[in-house]
């Protein structure tokens, strides 16, 4: 039977062990597998900021944002530092999709390895089935900015706060946020890891947080410090 | 052996013309900081082609200016077409601002008298002339051999001449070789001491061979009066036309151009697997109702599929435009390309998609999209000057060309990095007050009214726990139309997301936000 079922997943080389589609080494302490695996649909609700740091690991991959008018590249761009964060020369944007949204959607998971998306509606559950099929068939992972049922990771900004501005001095230089993953593909009851996103240079940083700090923040309950792989 | 007579259109400073700006008033179309073309009255004044704005505006203080539109160019252009058409059905668009008719049967039918005298030429030459300017555009037109001779004699005298036959090469002979359009070789000919089209036709052929490329090569055959390339040796076995149907009728002209350019690319490989390239491409478009528009549009080097696509929309625009057209329906049924003109390639071919970066698995995704949506429907970021976070980046349709932008420069009055996550396409409206409830606002000399207290966007009121600014921005402030002056501000909500607010006009908008 092992043998049997060795043949058959060797037949379909996608269903035995997926490229992972990769993501900035500062965020595998959230996503488990280091990366996302292709066909499953992450859902990051309240930060565009944490759903573009998604798609700032891609390296040479191509990336396409359906449906998000407001997205701003640049943003991304920074994200990755001095390794390099998303290229846009390899950015496919889509603003406006309209009633085709799932035709879209299932046209660009054919060539991007990331499509980063905002339904119209509730999707029906069977073109849901359809793109995470063929997501999953192209090597392609979903992230949805917003909310959404089946997701198999859901990542949110828990608390976050922002340094650099006074009363009507200094500018913005970075945020400290409380990132959580949560859901069926979290492993766990869910992990938590405090990042610079952005940093002051745009680059999304681990927090090193000093003693001093951790005791101004006591009012934060002590959140167990993640060590990133 | 001389290329046969063609008579050239050519509508001065058609750039200006394009934007609506007319002779007598001065103004300039710009691109970048730099002068593209001027009008008449401009020109009086002391602007110049190439000159910088500030330079321009000079010597010319109450100059209007207008950004270049190449698409209303094309577009604009098709109604000079269009009466040109009414002489001869050959009408061949150089480009827009410059389209060529060949004079050979339209002179002997136009002037009435023997076989192609110069007296029929010239009775030809202002008969096209007045037809074009009976239309509204002011223009010259002038006959030659050959199109480059044509269109130096359309710009001669007042309103152009006839070179007479045979008189071509004496008649380029004494124009300096800027005008042969390659700003690299003429320098370098320039610094050898030879300076008129005269002295580098002059030249022997097998000495220019010898030491120049293919392109230089073009440039002394035109100098000496001949075709820039030599024709085909031979007939093309095959026909090479290729053509769509469409069934039932395309209603939508974003259906015909995505056709047009899937269209041009198998146009391409079928020229490709000849080794010929093609100069001139004749567009034919059938409609449902049995009207037909076929256009020439000649190109210097090969029409890529794009610039297929193009033309072919700034065709169909005249095509909804005109006057003769019995109710909208009936659409599009056929379309067809006629590679019309065929020279050998010696190696300028375009890439189809600029840059190697997209593959062909990408572009074929993005053509899916297309299909389903239009052109302008998919976008590729580029990265753009601007003093705002939304400046800083322009879409540009899939396949098209990027603009040439400079990125860099300062930007004073920029905000500093860390940038916004999200840029909202339509800044929304917010109101900022202060701790007395009244609002803020912000006055000439750039001074805030009183530290903001309290935002309220779409219903929400918030707190502001922390905030900075202004940055002014003062951008265009040259040109009265386009001139606007914004003062930004970071602040920190009562929920702990940062914004970006924009104060203009009196009004408060959120530009971003960085959540």
């Amino acid at each position: 039977m092992s043998t049997l079922s060795a043949q058959v997943t060797e037949g379909f080389p996608t269903l035995s062990r997926a490229a992972l589609v990769p993501v900035l080494p500062v965020l595998r302490a959230v996503v488990p597998a280091g990366g996302l695996r292709p066909g499953t649909v992450t859902a990051v609700e309240g930060s565009p900021a944490l759903a573009l740091a998604l798609t700032a690991g891609l390296g040479d991959r191509w990336c396409a944002v359906v449906g998000l008018p407001e997205v701003h590249v640049a943003a991304a761009a920074a994200m990755g530092g001095d390794d390099g964060g998303l290229d846009p020369a390899r950015v496919l944007l889509v603003d406006d999709p309209g009633r085709r949204w799932a035709d879209v959607v299932a046209a660009l998971t054919d060539g991007c390895a990331l499509v980063l998306t905002r339904p119209p509606d509730r999707p029906a559950p069977p073109v849901v089935r359809r793109l995470t099929a063929l997501a999953r068939r192209a090597g392609c992972a979903l992230v949805v900015a917003g909310p959404w049922e089946a997701a198999d990771l859901r990542l949110r900004v828990e608390e976050s706060r922002w340094s650099g501005l006074g009363a009507g001095t200094g500018h913005l230089r970075g945020r400290r946020a409380l990132v959580v993953s949560s859901g069926r593909g979290a492993a766990g009851p869910g992990r938590r890891v405090w990042l610079w996103l952005p940093g002051p240079d745009g680059s999304v940083a681990l927090v090193k947080r000093t003693a001093e700090e951790t005791a101004e923040e006591t009012g934060a309950a002590a959140t167990p410090l993640t060590v990133a792989g | 052996m001389s290329p046969p007579r063609a008579l050239v259109i050519w509508c001065p400073d058609w750039p200006v013309t394009a934007v609506g700006l007319d002779a007598a008033t001065p103004g300039a179309v710009v691109s970048g900081a730099r002068v593209e073309a001027c009008s008449a009255a401009a020109r009086a004044a002391g602007v110049r082609r190439g000159q910088r704005v500030r330079d321009a505006q000079r010597h010319c203080p109450e100059l209007a200016l207008r950004d270049r539109d190449p698409d209303a160019e094309g577009r604009l252009f098709e109604s000079v077409a269009v009466a040109v058409s009414g002489v001869t059905p050959w009408v061949e668009v150089v480009r827009p601002g410059v389209c060529a008719i060949p004079v050979h049967g339209a002179a002997r039918y136009h002037g009435g008298g023997a076989c192609g005298t110069a007296a029929d030429e010239e009775a030809l030459r202002i008969h096209v002339q007045d037809t074009v300017v009976e239309h509204g555009f002011d223009c010259g037109a002038g006959i030659a051999d050959g199109l480059f001779a044509a269109e130096l004699a359309a710009r001669a005298g007042e309103g152009g001449v006839v070179v007479p036959a045979d008189g071509t090469p004496a008649f380029l002979a004494p124009y300096p070789v800027s005008v042969l359009d390659r700003p690299e070789l003429a320098g370098l000919l320039t610094r050898l001491g030879i300076r008129t089209l005269g002295a580098f036709a002059a030249l022997p052929v097998r000495d220019v061979t010898g030491r120049f490329g293919a392109d230089e090569i073009r440039a002394h055959r035109l100098a000496r009066g001949l075709y820039p390339r030599p024709p085909a040796p031979r007939a093309p076995l095959a026909d090479l036309s290729v053509t769509t149907e469409f069934d039932p009728p395309a209603a939508a002209a974003e259906q015909v151009i995505f056709a047009a350019k899937t269209l041009a690319e198998r146009l391409h490989e079928a020229l490709a697997a000849e080794a010929l390239t093609c100069v001139r491409l004749g567009v034919e478009v059938i409609g449902a109702d049995g009207r037909t528009l076929a256009r020439l549009w000649r190109h210097d080097g090969a029409l890529s599929a794009l610039a297929v696509a193009e033309r072919v929309r700034w065709q169909l625009s005249s095509w909804e435009t005109a006057p003769d057209q019995s109710g909208q329906e009936g659409g599009v049924a056929l379309l067809r390309l006629l590679p019309d003109q065929l020279v050998a390639d010696d190696g300028h071919q375009e890439a189809l998609w600029g840059g190697a970066t997209v593959s062909d698995q990408i572009a074929r995704a993005a053509a899916r999209v297309q299909a389903m949506l239009g052109h302008q429907a998919i976008t590729r970021p580029h990265p753009a000057g601007g003093r705002g976070p939304g400046e800083r980046v322009v879409r540009v349709p899939f396949g098209d060309l990027p603009p040439a932008r400079a990125a860099e420069g300062p930007w004073p009055g920029r905000v500093p990095d860390p940038p916004p996550s999200a840029v909202h396409p339509e800044p929304l409206p917010v109101a900022v007050t202060d701790a007395a409830g009244a609002p803020v606002l912000i006055n000439e000399r750039m001074a805030v009214s009183a530290p903001p207290h309290q935002i309220e966007v779409a219903g929400r009121r918030l707190p502001v726990t922390a905030w900075t600014g202004p940055w002014p921005a003062r951008e265009r402030w040259w040109d009265p139309a386009g001139a606007r002056r914004r003062a930004r501000f970071q602040v920190i909500a009562g929920d702990g997301e940062a914004h970006l607010l924009v104060f203009e006009a009196g009004r408060w908008h959120v530009e971003a936000g960085y959540a």
